[in-house]
């Protein structure tokens, strides 16, 4: 046509808005990749997430490298990001529902499938963790294995389910249960089951930076501090650049990772980098991952709008998210109105709980509510709120932090504005 | 070749206890199936196909898998058989547990069997290469081919040559059945020491490369030749077996008779192996295929622990070691909290761990200044009954369910309706006549068409007119939803044509335009 006409136009802009909506739609999708590596590091291809982690492999791989320092390795069949942490002081982010024992249980099966053929059953994989286990250096420091009593095969089974979990053993015919509850080990096929071991998963697990068994015997780190610093300890280079990346990537792992940094827990060279620089750094942590920054005073939060990226949520549903919501309220309000923050007992909030039981007991749980249980609640709710880096406990005391000041919700402050209350969105 | 170093006196003794045991008769029997399959050149054998193809006529009744296993594993024991892990995937728990090996005779079996037959040979030679096997059975073959092309074949001529055929292909079935025990082998090098696994992976290569090479290049023909013959190979097999017989020492009638049939089955399970090796015999692949695969198997297998090696050169490490050594510093740990602080630093399985809600984007709150302290900022709203009751939905009964028939009635004759205008609208404007865009369009608005037909008459132009790549070219297409098609030509340069509607007016040059159902199916 000669003169441009109406519908020439009325084609033309859908293209451009569908453009854009597609560089939209992989934004949003590299986003959603990028957080779903942040909950599961190492992530199997079953997993809802994985085919879009590996559409933005690339990216992804070069984010992390830049940002943390994290290796990124996506392969065909699983994802593993190496989040070596840089806060190694925290003991609340072990594996849920493990101890000591269990973890050398789990390290002893690697071991075994390691040197595993493809396949496996349970039955011969505790047999042979029982070799390994036989291990005098283990004797020594108390670890004793014989899976002759039921309660041994349970721990073998919780280990194995771990592996399922993780996606290292896929289940081929059988089941843990019938195996832990036969008492006549050995005998009668039933009682077992058969799983294929995954190797590239396996290989995936150990996120150490140089391998345990690399140690010569006289230069073998002894201590814990050593070995925790031999296990994530990188190679930086010798200058001040070098030196800043290293600063800047122990930052942001703690951002990503961590629920807030503070200030005063940062060294000299650390605090004036954060000082510096954690307005334009929270700024790329942020419009990658989705979160939003809460920078403060004392230190800086990256905080999901949707409570997703997290293992411990608050606040939640059930009697002990309301009762470290209560303990938590009671703590700001105390530390706004006096702002140097001294300790508390452990035995005074279990005291405040049970006062407020008569208010709010009706809704808990029945055994919550008992006349004692108040000790139970307070341990569950300061460790939550220990967990999240809102309080700090040591001994029998515990001490507020700065950030618990967010949760400080007065019944005024709610109850005095009707119409913003409509006006929010249905849970919170 | 590897050398067998002689056997102690006990061990040779061992080797033909069966014969004398409490259940000699399936002994024998087990030992009589290896032996047939020798002769058919199998390399190795799993228990139930024993079971399936052993000659149990001298016992009462066919063998239990179970007994039979306990035989093998006595067999084994005594040193008449070896064993191998059988590698084949499984899907149940027995079979991971029962059918985990692949027996063949041994060496010193093998001697036993030998010994144990009335016609004593000499113990099979295995001085050839392969390469120099393939290729004399390749030339065998041959001239074979050319004798049998022979109206009156030269019976000596072919009693030598198959004879030969035989000789050398024994010999390689022997290097190929000690080559499958050694990649077996192989595969343990990988726990193996350093020095090991690097004076094996040149010797191996080497091998591999020229066997897989021959392999590939030679058997093609070889196969190709054994085909040929299959008509005319049951003469040649009776000449040499008519030779034999002359050789054989003299009796009576009967006596020559059998020995001729027998001479000929003989013959005829050689035959049967030698074509079993290299042409596919209905679903199984012929047995230079499985070797093939297995030696091509063998080189990733080679590399993995070539590298694993290297890794281990090269500070990475030995993984199952590294386990074993992190099970000791876990156990070193005072107590629990050590232990979650090092798996957390071992294994970096952690997830992320932030605050839920950002109170910035509440309602109401403002930019706050980053030198603020917490103690001094909003603080976040909690839904109240959240803050109350430790729950966000509301307890008690569920609200009363309500019954929506007469809305959803409603709707559906409302979307029936729509559908039947649209409908009505795509037949009138789909007549197939070419119209004008000028005449369909009079200046008091478009001719005969209503609300729906106009509206599809419009998306219709537009997506014609997308695809057209120049004013003066004619664009023929498919609409969006595939039901019509949408012809445009451009008239004149000259032409004009202008469309008024409610919103605006569409003018451009006149086109004639075409628009036509697509039929089901065109």
């Amino acid at each position: 046509m000669n003169a441009p006409i109406a519908p020439i136009a009325a084609v033309r802009t859908p293209a451009r808005t569908i453009a854009l909506q597609q560089s939209l739609h992989r934004d949003e999708e590299r986003c959603r990749a990028l957080r779903a590596l942040l909950m599961t590091p190492l992530m199997t291809a079953t997993h809802p997430e994985f085919a879009a982690v590996r559409r933005h492999a690339d990216e992804l791989r070069t984010w992390f490298a830049r940002e943390t320092g994290w290796p990124l390795h996506v392969e065909r069949d699983c994802a593993r990001l190496y989040k070596r942490p840089a806060d190694l002081g925290d003991a609340s982010r072990g594996l849920v529902g493990y101890e000591r024992r269990r973890y050398v249980l789990l390290c002893l099966a690697c071991a075994v499938l390691e040197r595993a053929e493809a396949q496996i059953t349970l039955r011969l994989l505790g047999e042979r963790l029982l070799a390994l286990a036989a291990d005098p250096l283990l004797k020594s420091r108390g670890f004793e294995f014989t899976l002759t009593v039921v309660h041994e095969r349970r721990e073998l089974v919780a280990v194995c389910r771990s592996l399922l979990a993780l996606g290292i053993l896929q289940r081929v015919a059988g089941d843990e249960e019938s195996y832990a509850r036969d008492s006549t080990a050995g005998a009668g096929e039933g009682a077992d089951a058969l799983y294929d071991v995954q190797r590239r998963v396996l290989a995936g697990l150990l996120a150490a930076v140089r391998g345990p068994s690399t140690w010569a015997a006289e230069q073998a780190p002894v201590t814990l501090d050593e070995r925790l610093a031999s296990l994530v300890n990188e190679q930086v280079p010798d200058s001040d650049e070098g030196q800043r990346t290293a600063l800047r990537h122990h930052l942001a792992r703690r951002l990503l990772d961590d629920p807030v940094v503070y200030l005063d827990t940062l060294d000299e060279a650390q605090r004036a980098y954060f000082v510096n620089q954690r307005g334009a750094m929270a700024a790329r942590l942020c419009e990658a991952t989705g979160l939003a920054a809460e920078q403060r005073a004392e230190g800086l939060a990256l905080v999901d709008e949707d409570g997703e990226l997290t293992d411990v949520a608050m606040p939640a549903e059930g009697t002990d998210a309301h009762a470290t919501l209560l303990v938590a309220e009671h703590l700001a309000e105390r530390l706004r109105a006096d702002d140097t923050a001294r300790p508390v007992a452990e035995a005074d909030i279990a005291t405040f709980l049970a006062g407020v039981r008569e208010r709010y007991g009706r809704y808990w749980r029945r055994s919550a509510r008992e006349e004692g249980a108040e000790h139970e609640l307070a341990r569950c709710a300061l460790e939550r709120l220990a967990q999240l880096r809102l309080v700090e406990r040591t001994a029998a005391q515990v001490r507020p932090l700065p950030a618990l000041a967010r949760y400080a919700l007065g019944d005024t402050e709610v109850r005095t504005t009707p119409a913003a209350r409509t006006a929010q969105s249905d849970l919170f | 070749m590897t050398m067998v170093a002689p056997l102690p006196a006990r061990r040779q003794a061992e080797l033909f206890r069966h014969v004398s045991a409490e259940k000699a008769a399936l002994y024998r029997a087990v030992m009589d199936a290896f032996a047939a399959a020798k002769r058919q050149f199998r390399l190795h054998l799993r228990p139930d196909e024993l079971l399936a193809e052993g000659r149990w006529d001298a016992l009462p009744a066919p063998p239990r898998l179970e007994e039979l296993q306990t035989a093998l594993n006595q067999l084994t024991e005594w040193g008449n058989l070896e064993s191998q892990p059988d590698t084949t995937r499984v899907a149940s728990i027995a079979d991971f547990y029962r059918a985990k090996y692949l027996y063949r005779l041994s060496q010193g079996g093998e001697a036993v069997e030998a010994a144990l037959q009335t016609f004593a040979q000499t113990l099979s030679r295995r001085a050839e290469l392969q390469t120099v096997a393939l290729e004399d059975i390749a030339q065998l073959l041959e001239t074979l081919q050319a004798l049998a092309e022979d109206n009156a074949p030269d019976a000596a001529k072919v009693h030598a040559t198959l004879r030969d055929l035989v000789r050398v292909f024994e010999g390689l079935a022997d290097n190929a059945q000690a080559f499958m025990a050694g990649i077996a082998r192989s595969i343990e090098l990988q726990q193996a020491d350093a020095e090991a696994v690097l004076a094996y992976k040149r010797r191996l290569i080497d091998y591999l490369e020229r066997f897989i090479g021959d392999l590939v290049g030679r058997s093609g023909g070889i196969a190709r030749r054994i085909v040929a013959l299959a008509s005319r190979i049951e003469t040649l097999l009776e000449l040499a077996v008519q030779r034999e017989a002359r050789d054989a020492a003299p009796g009576d009638e009967a006596g020559q008779r059998d020995a001729l049939t027998r001479g000929l089955l003989d013959w005829r399970e050689r035959w049967h192996g030698l074509r079993h090796w290299f042409v596919a015999d209905r679903h199984e692949p012929p047995q230079a295929e499985l070797l093939r695969a297995k030696a091509r198997a063998a080189i990733p297998q080679l590399l993995a622990a070539v590298a694993a090696l290297n890794e281990r050169r090269s500070g990475r490490s030995d993984r199952s070691a590294d386990f074993r050594m992190l099970a000791h510093w876990f156990a070193a740990c005072a107590d629990d909290d050590q232990a979650h602080r090092l798996a957390r630093a071992a294994l970096a399985l952690q997830p992320a761990r932030h605050f839920a809600l950002d109170p910035a984007r509440q309602p109401g709150a403002q930019e706050l200044p980053a030198s603020t302290p917490w103690a001094a900022a909003p603080a976040l709203r909690i839904h109240p009954r959240l803050r109350e009751y430790g729950e966000a939905a509301p307890r008690g009964a569920l609200p009363r369910v309500q019954v929506r028939d007469e809305e959803r009635r409603l709707l559906a004759a409302q979307l029936q309706e729509e559908h039947r205008q649209i409908e009505a609208a795509r037949q009138r404007l789909a007549n197939g006549q070419p119209t004008r865009l000028s005449q369909l369009c009079t200046p008091d608005g478009p001719q005969g068409l209503d609300t729906h037909a106009f509206s599809l008459f419009l998306a219709l132009l537009g997506e014609a007119l997308a695809a057209q790549a120049h004013p003066d070219a004619a664009v023929e297409r498919l609409s969006g939803d595939g039901l019509l098609r949408i012809r445009l030509e451009p008239l004149a340069r000259g032409s004009h044509a202008e469309i008024r509607t409610s919103a605006g007016i569409l003018a451009g040059r006149d086109h004639m335009l075409t628009i036509t159902a697509v039929k089901d199916g065109t």
